[in-house]
């Protein structure tokens, strides 16, 4: 399995240039399904689409959705408590944000 | 190979009940997780916990662990007794994510080549997706770049052991990306099962800590120190960014903290980032009679209080 020689491609930045199926979500992050479907519905991440097997989720799902496989993981957190750490977690860098721009950092 | 002290690591005594050991557990872990935590060691810790924890919780492992006797300590050199785990049953399987290659040598040596249980299923099926991180330079960000990057990913040898194997990818660094920021390399991931297709690499970018700029998403933001005449009376002068040297006019009668907004000089993209520079004023040394001087005349000059009560 040695695959150190390849030609230079121009791989997509996944926040800019994809949009996610379920699977592929789960799959990049190694995530079971009924998590996610239990993270989308306490609103960590936001699909577009009608039902599970038509949503795509925009590329920012991929960190938010690892960070909340990592929190309920490593913390035993249930989902509702995942949503919560990560909306406070959002507003903490919101506000480390403003604190940088203001040369307080 | 040193030993762990895993209640050490978990704070609690060698007869805690299973509860008390997750409770500590937890408390610490919220304490160290890496995504919650600032502690320059929080990841370290956090691993430590992650591995004392794994033992410590499954009645199995901690029982082959307290076996050793309690005379050890952390940090003491130790190699396992020989046939130290005889008269176990481990149910295997359940390491937490990844393939175990996170552990330390102590833990891989006492419960590593368990490990594989589970984890070969005569079966087809595509190979895990990986995750690395990458730290570039903001340079990179603003011309975009060819980095060499050097990965190293546990993988199952013939005997089902963990290993590390390292290789070399060249890749190349889109202008435009911030750090946060994946890129995706399809089918740059773990082999597939059984003639399945191979998983992809997503690789995070982070950007080398920088003296002088720093960033968040596509804006990045530069001090800019003045001298005290430049600031009052306004000068042209020259201010780094990224992607070389502008020429900056300062308006007279700049403060300290005065921000100098240069639109769409930040990491470039739709819409691109600006560049923003904060002024600070430096004071040059009064380390001559002339330099003296200089300060005793500006304070004749000026009726000048900076502590005096504000108006209005």
């Amino acid at each position: 399995m040695s695959r150190t020689d390849m030609t230079l491609v121009q791989w997509p930045v996944v926040e800019e240039d994809l949009r996610l199926t379920l699977v592929e979500l789960c799959q990049a992050c190694s995530a079971e399904e009924e998590h996610v479907l239990a993270w989308v519905l306490e609103g960590v991440l936001e699909p577009a689409g009608a039902s599970p097997q038509d949503w795509t989720f925009g590329g920012e799902s991929l960190r938010r959705a690892r960070l909340a496989l990592r929190l309920s993981r490593d913390l035993e957190i249930n989902p509702p408590g995942v949503a919560l750490a990560l909306d406070l977690l959002d507003e903490i860098a919101a506000l480390r944000a403003r604190l940088q721009r203001a040369g307080v950092d | 190979m040193k030993f762990k002290d895993y209640y050490e690591i978990l704070g609690v005594p060698r007869n805690a009940a299973q509860d008390d050991v997750k409770h500590a557990y937890r408390r610490l872990a919220r304490k160290y997780h890496p995504d919650v935590s600032k502690d320059p060691d929080a990841e370290a810790r956090f691993k430590e916990l992650g591995e004392a924890y794994t033992v410590l919780k499954d009645p199995e492992k901690r029982a082959a662990y307290d076996q050793m006797g309690s005379q050890w300590k952390t940090g003491q050199d130790f190699q396992p007794p020989p046939g130290w785990d005889a008269g176990f049953e481990f149910s295997g399987g359940d390491f937490g994510a990844g393939l175990g290659g996170d552990h330390s040598d102590f833990f891989e040596a006492l419960f590593g080549r368990h490990a594989k249980a589970g984890q070969r299923a005569h079966m087809r099926a595509q190979g895990r997706d990986h995750h690395a991180k990458v730290l570039i330079d903001l340079a990179d960000a603003y011309h975009g770049a060819r980095r060499g990057i050097s990965l190293r990913m546990p993988v199952l040898d013939a005997q089902g052991r963990v290993t590390m194997q390292e290789r070399t990818l060249e890749v190349g660094i889109p202008k435009g990306i911030h750090a946060g920021q994946h890129l995706r390399l399809a089918g740059q991931g773990a082999p597939g099962l059984g003639g399945g297709a191979a998983g992809d690499l997503y690789l995070e970018i982070a950007f080398k800590p920088d003296p002088q700029f720093r960033a968040d998403g596509r804006d990045v933001y530069v001090n800019l120190p003045l001298a005290p005449w430049e600031a009052a009376l306004g000068a042209a002068v020259t201010a780094p960014t990224p992607e070389g040297e502008v020429q900056l006019t300062i308006p007279p009668g700049s403060a300290a903290g005065r921000l100098l907004r240069l639109k769409s000089r930040g990491i470039p993209g739709k819409p691109p980032g600006d560049l923003d520079v904060t002024l600070g004023i430096a004071l040059p040394p009064a380390d001559s009679d002339a330099a003296r001087d200089a300060y005793r005349a500006m304070a004749k000059a000026f009726d000048f209080n900076p502590r005096a009560p504000k108006k209005g």
